[in-house]
């Protein structure tokens, strides 16, 4: 496990050493290495790569939000994709049928988004655990549903030539132009992450997670926390949504929406760690690569995807990101230990 | 006027109850006890007085000048009301200091949005909030496990992160909800003397659920004795030790000789 884990330890102390410089330093540099990615992903000659690796981070944008509600508020919710349903569909009509621009369209997108997370999160002030499941899964189901029998959404054959976005004459138009317009949103959602989940409402989270009555009687509007979590996660959905439906082709589909890509999700946030920031990231990655590598199984995928999960839950339940952070903690509990003896001695 | 006044206290769970009609006066820096026998109706008072369930209709709470009887928990801390459990409930999987940090929430002056574009003002906010938290831990001896999840704490360095998480919402009332229990005679001293310093260093007034006859018989000032959710008994510790009908309740009722006779043919 040690050795497993030396080459994470490395990096997380280059960039401890950095944010030592200033706290957006590491940021910075990390999205200087991350933008040459297309360039040697097409020294493979195949472009289908980029629009993979597209997708993955439209899915760490969804799966970074999911984390939010579903890993520190600890709000079980089956609904994510419904939201980023309603972000895809509103951004691709608003684009269509009124010429507004990605710009103005994305916005909007994530502000109805957001106000649809109200909607999906009011069970929460009432129901937990399964009940809340199933509460949201009606709702996000339903959205779905409503997608594909209404002909000016979409219905079955979907919404299609929604325009990419553009600044100037500079058209989003191709996998690689679309990987930096989404590299930087998926940079800038899991920097916010850091910052919500680090301040007084990151704690106001967590602290309902571990216990709702503890949490009300030192001073958290328990309810009003929930609802926000909700809010916030829906504005990541409403974001990933919308990056979603204007990239190239500019296709969306209610097909793209189902029970499938929410238990693909999920099992993103379970087995990448739950509550833990990069738990979402290094999640979406693993399993959609997976995802993608075993389509031609689609018959028995969501059963063994299910099947992980279960499998994840009993013999992993902090996932990958739990394991690193279990392996920090312990190192920095030992080295307290030693320096206590030493003092001692 | 007192800073805690319940009038016609009074909760049900169906057709059992809990509490009835009690009236409790907890005067202003005062430290007060509150005993009885199991299920004498302790915990249920002091989960209605901090609005973890709602009293039945006809109750009225009024704390510090404010009628509290319906307002949800967060509300009645906000005033300045904080309590443990039992049973500790502290938030495990975050670290220590996240935990007194929690307590502090209400006070915590920034936004969401502050947060968002992380503004000085907010960092600077952070940074006080955390110095001020580190020395809280300090006080109560906490101050180098900071950074450890609290899952890893002792079951007595557990019981005192639960004081520091109420003391860090600075409270005007602290309840503690018998907080030496299962707690070595050593450690209930510590406990003790940590309850003191922080009662002189910020003024607080106490109220004190306690199963430990010393520790209520050597710091209250007042004790409430509770039956079956109705005071039976009230005054100062040495009153209350004296009370008939406190012993009777606690050791039951006395026999003489021919009825320990007859109690032994039967």
């Amino acid at each position: 496990m040690n050795l497993l884990l030396a080459p994470f330890r490395g990096l997380v102390d280059f960039f401890q050493a950095l944010a030592r410089i200033h706290r957006i330093v590491p940021w910075l540099v990390a999205y200087v290495f991350l933008l040459p990615l297309p360039e040697i992903l097409s020294a493979t000659g195949n472009d289908y790569y980029i629009y993979l690796t597209n997708r993955i981070l439209i899915f760490i944008l969804l799966s970074v939000g999911l984390n939010i509600v579903k890993g520190f508020c600890g709000q079980v919710t089956v609904g994510h994709i419904g939201l980023y349903a309603i972000g895809a569909v509103t951004s691709s009509l608003l684009a269509i049928n009124y010429g507004w621009p990605f710009w103005a369209a994305m916005p909007a997108a994530v502000v109805v988004t957001g106000l649809a997370g109200i909607i999906i999160g009011l069970p929460s002030v009432r129901l937990e655990g399964a009940y809340l499941a199933l509460a949201t899964l009606g709702l996000g189901e339903s959205v779905r549903i409503m997608i594909a029998v209404t002909p000016a959404l979409g219905s079955s054959t979907g919404i299609m030539l929604i325009p990419p976005p553009q600044v100037g004459s500079f058209v989003f138009d191709d996998f690689q132009k679309y990987y930096y317009l989404v590299m930087t949103a998926a940079m800038i959602g899991i920097y916010l992450s850091f910052s919500i989940l680090r301040s007084a409402t990151g704690r106001a989270f967590m602290a309902i997670r571990e216990d709702v009555i503890a949490a009300s009687v030192h001073g958290i509007n328990v309810p009003a926390n929930k609802l926000l979590a909700f809010v916030i996660s829906a504005l990541y959905a409403g974001a990933a949504g919308a990056l979603f439906a204007h990239m190239p082709p500019g296709f969306i589909h209610h097909n793209n929406f189902t029970i499938i890509e929410m238990v693909t999700l999920l099992l993103m946030v379970v087995m990448g760690g739950i509550g833990h920031i990069w738990g979402g990231v290094i999640g979406a990655i693993i399993v959609y690569i997976i995802y993608d590598n075993t389509l031609e199984f689609y018959h028995i995928q969501p059963l063994t995807f299910g099947l992980i999960m279960v499998l994840l839950v009993v013999f992993m339940p902090q996932g990958i990101g739990g394991v690193i952070d279990r392996y920090l903690v312990t190192k920095r509990f030992v080295k307290l230990r030693e320096e206590k003896s030493d003092g001692a001695a | 006027m007192a800073l805690l006044e319940t009038r016609r206290l009074s909760k049900s769970f169906g057709g059992l109850r809990a509490i009835h009609d009690l009236d409790i006066d907890v005067e202003a820096g005062t430290i007060h006890g509150l005993i009885g026998p199991n299920g004498s109706g302790k915990s249920t008072f002091f989960n209605l007085v901090s609005g973890v369930y709602p009293p039945d209709p006809g109750s009225s709470i009024t704390f510090a000048g404010t009628d509290v009887t319906k307002s949800p928990p967060h509300a009645i801390a906000k005033l300045g009301m904080a309590r443990t459990f039992q049973l500790l409930r502290l938030f495990s999987e975050m670290t220590v200091l996240q935990n007194v940090m929690v307590g502090y929430h209400t006070h915590v002056p920034y936004s969401l949005l502050g947060t968002l574009v992380n503004s000085p003002r907010t960092r600077r906010i952070d940074a006080r909030i955390t110095e001020e938290m580190s020395e809280l831990l300090e006080i109560i001896g906490l101050a180098e496990y900071a950074d450890m999840p609290a899952a890893e704490l002792s079951g007595g360095q557990r019981r005192l992160l639960a004081l520091g998480r109420a003391m860090a919402t600075r409270p005007k009332l602290l309840m503690l909800d018998e907080p030496a229990a299962g707690l070595s005679p050593v450690n209930v001293d510590n406990l003790l003397s940590i309850v003191m310093a922080l009662k002189d260093r910020y003024g607080l007034t106490l109220l004190i659920v306690e199963h430990i006859l010393k520790v209520v018989m050597d710091t209250c000032d007042r004790v409430t004795v509770l039956d079956h959710g109705e005071k039976i008994g009230e005054g100062s510790p040495t009153e209350v030790k004296d009370d008939p009908a406190v012993v009777e309740a606690y050791l039951g009722q006395e026999m003489d000789d021919e009825e320990v006779r007859q109690a032994m043919q039967a």
